[in-house]
């Protein structure tokens, strides 16, 4: 994130809303586009913890795999519909992110990593042990296709499904711009930068710290919710530490410096899987040889490429 | 202002319109097969096997209902989510009605319920019970046997040999197709009078299980059984061979892949050892005299369970089109349902109460070395059974 804490709504709100309406019609798949708002979403909670305090994360699957169980089972078990189960699994993605944030903002670098990462690894082996909840490896299955709200909108069409998560994932978004732009994202940035001075001037750092991971906790399992409305179906790969990665990826692809580098490091590794996968089965490589070039040389990510090359050019001798 | 609004139209129309004239282009000329395959990703070396079985198929069957067959390649990359949003893209965009093949059973229940709700047909290889049992539906099929039968077909005839070989040590992978093998095993023991010892539990990461065959070792059982599939299956049995439990404890394997894990565990660790399989290439059918030739002949190798899983699913959706004689879903759905062939194990017959493939089901035992005709014929063929739950009692509604 930027030293000034930047305006909401701004430019940047504008291009993730232009963004989110353009992707179906530049995609060649409305279900490629609906994976990649999930995607978003859960990688926007990596960046809100990595960009705006420095905290980075290996665990956000593990709060995208309970709001996909949580929503999965409000819908199937309890008839609720989108929008409550929807709001329900943030609840809960923050409740947990809190009881784990209790444990892990006391400890901070490697240890907060590896924290993240036993806490994920947890959460894996916790669906695995409880198969009458989570249906283990074979997935939670037969969650119906419900309604946005009060029984009306049915998520049967491919396009309103893809309207609604589109207005979730922008929901998201605007909530996490909001917060960089108010004074707590100010003192977020101020820990992000020096969290002694900080701690000199009188702010609680464990506690600003324990409110960005309840939020992101909150925001990866809504993202987690959103697949679940996608896919009509809870994996367990929802849960995995693979999960976590690629939301890591997506959020360092794209650019932790702002939140539409969520989006578009999303936005990235959706149309590579999509479009290479089919080519050479052995794409993956590339998308490590992006995330090696990124760390690298592109400390911003993609979104700070034009950046990098504005600099080239006016280092360049003339003629 | 209208100028623009017609390039954005037309842009819109020239990037719908490749989707539209496929669709058009496949409705009009051949049928297209959405094949699930995980060509990327964990599960790469499996889906890459089936993935070639059934363009094998593909090549020397050419055709099915009086229609050329297209083959649509799907890289689920291993993750079921993703299977679930090609099905619905191979559904929505390209019109596609007829789906086969998984690399796990998650894909699978997860792929099944997407087709049955667009109203497909779908003819799988998943290992979990569910699939032909509480999960089941009207427009699913299976190929393999459940775990009720890979056990019933294994243990039944092993213990019909060794009486004397009551008690048993399991170890069991903590998943749910882990855990249906030793519940089917502890009920057939049970029920033949043989003792459940003692079990050990690995999870799905484990790779290293010296401790898991000391606690076996220490039991002193009569059989070491394992329940559980894949490289895993391999890891253990390596190493309860290299830790000398050959030698005075018999080794049941209920559920291997055969000729591909034979291969990677060589003829020294297989021999004497009890392996239960879907498939073996020495059975003399005329299904796989058929399958054997074109492989051979196609690939130059022996077939193994993945090839023939792939070819198997190829096949059965073919004799079902032939037979409905249209692509008319419902059609075909009964021609399933209906449906005997020369599959790769013999007559095949498809149970129209849960949609089970009814198949043999091989008990084979690894060969000494010395005694190979070939490269790959590592075991003989004890027994080839079918032995499947009653329709009432696999919890199926269709």
């Amino acid at each position: 994130m930027t030293n000034a804490s930047p305006r909401f709504p701004n430019g940047t709100t504008v291009a993730i809303g232009a963004i989110l309406v353009a992707l179906p019609w530049v995609l060649p798949s409305l279900t490629l586009a609906s994976e990649i708002l999930v995607v978003a979403t859960g990688a926007l909670s990596c960046t809100l913890l990595l960009g705006s305090v420095g905290l980075l994360s290996f665990g956000q699957g593990l709060y995208f795999g309970l709001g996909a169980y949580v929503s999965a089972i409000l819908i199937r078990d309890f008839g609720m519909n989108a929008s409550v189960a929807a709001l329900a699994a943030s609840v809960a993605g923050c409740l947990l992110a809190a009881a784990a944030g209790l444990l892990i903002v006391r400890r901070q670098g490697v240890y907060f990593v590896m924290l993240t990462l036993a806490f994920a690894q947890m959460g894996f082996f916790l669906a695995l042990a409880f198969p009458k909840l989570t249906a283990g490896e074979n997935g939670l299955g037969n969650v119906p296709r419900t309604t946005i709200a009060f029984g009306k909108f049915a998520l049967s069409s491919p396009g309103l499904l893809y309207a609604f998560l589109a207005l979730l994932c922008f929901a998201a978004f605007a909530i996490v711009q909001r917060i960089i732009a108010s004074p707590f994202g100010s003192v977020l940035n101020s820990i992000r930068h020096n969290d002694n001075r900080s701690e000199a001037l009188g702010y609680d750092v464990r506690r600003f710290k324990f409110a960005a991971v309840t939020i992101a906790g909150g925001i990866a399992a809504l993202a987690g919710a959103m697949n679940t409305l996608m896919l009509s179906f809870v994996p367990l790969s929802a849960v995995d530490v693979e999960t976590s990665e690629r939301l890591l990826i997506a959020s360092l692809i794209g650019g932790v410096g702002s939140p539409l580098g969520a989006l578009v490091g999303a936005t990235v590794l959706g149309a590579m899987s999509d479009f290479l996968s089919p080519v050479w089965p052995r794409w993956s490589m590339i998308v490590a040889l992006l995330l090696i070039v990124v760390v690298l040389f592109l400390r911003d990510g993609l979104l700070g490429l034009g950046s990098v090359m504005g600099r080239h050019r006016k280092e360049a001798p003339n003629g | 202002m209208r100028n623009r609004r017609e390039i954005l139209a037309a842009a819109a129309v020239g990037i719908a319109a490749p989707a539209l004239l496929r669709r058009a282009w496949a409705q009009q000329d051949a049928i297209e097969i959405g094949s699930l395959v995980s060509l990327s990703g964990t599960f790469a070396n499996i889906g890459e096997q089936v993935d070639i079985g059934s363009k094998v198929a593909f090549d020397y069957y050419k055709t099915a209902a009086g229609k050329p067959l297209r083959y649509v390649q799907m890289d689920d990359q291993g993750d079921p989510g993703r299977a679930v949003r090609l099905t619905q893209d191979a559904i929505r965009d390209r019109g596609i009605r007829f789906f086969m093949n998984c690399t796990n059973s998650a894909i699978a229940l997860a792929v099944a319920k997407e087709v049955a709700n667009s109203g497909g047909v779908y003819i799988n290889q998943a290992g979990a019970d569910e699939m032909t049992g509480s999960l089941c539906n009207k427009n699913t099929f299976r190929w393999p046997v459940a775990t009720y039968s890979a056990v019933n077909t294994t243990v039944r005839p092993f213990m019909k040999q060794f009486p004397d070989a009551k008690k048993w040590y399991t170890i069991t992978g903590q998943y749910v197709f882990g855990d249906s093998l030793l519940k089917n095993l502890k009920d057939v023991l049970g029920e033949l009078g043989g003792q459940h010892i003692g079990n050990s539990y690995h999870s799905l990461s484990d790779r290293e299980y010296s401790g898991f065959i000391t606690a076996a070792i220490a039991a002193q059982p009569d059989v070491l059984c394992i329940c559980n599939f894949g490289s895993q299956t391999i890891d253990v049995l390596r190493q309860a061979v290299s830790f000398g439990m050959k030698r005075n404890t018999k080794i049941v394997v209920v559920w291997s892949t055969g000729l591909d894990q034979f291969q990677s565990l060589g003829p020294d660790i297989c021999e004497g050892v009890y392996f239960g399989a879907n498939y073996w290439h020495g059975v003399d059918t005329p299904g796989n005299r058929l399958l054997s030739g074109v492989i051979k002949e196609k690939l130059k190798v022996t077939p193994s369970y993945l090839l023939t899983a792939g070819w198997a699913c190829t096949q059965a959706t073919v004799e079902a089109l032939n037979k409905a004689g249209s692509t008319d879903v419902p059609a075909v759905i009964k021609a399933f349902e209906t449906l005997s062939f020369e599959g790769p194990t013999g007559l095949e017959k498809v149970r129209a109460e849960d949609h089970q493939v009814l198949k043999d089901y091989y008990l084979l035992l690894g060969k000494p070395k010395a005694k190979m005709r070939d490269k790959d014929d590592y075991v003989e063929v004890l027994s080839a059974e079918k032995a499947f739950l009653s329709p009432d009692k696999t919890g199926c509604k269709l």
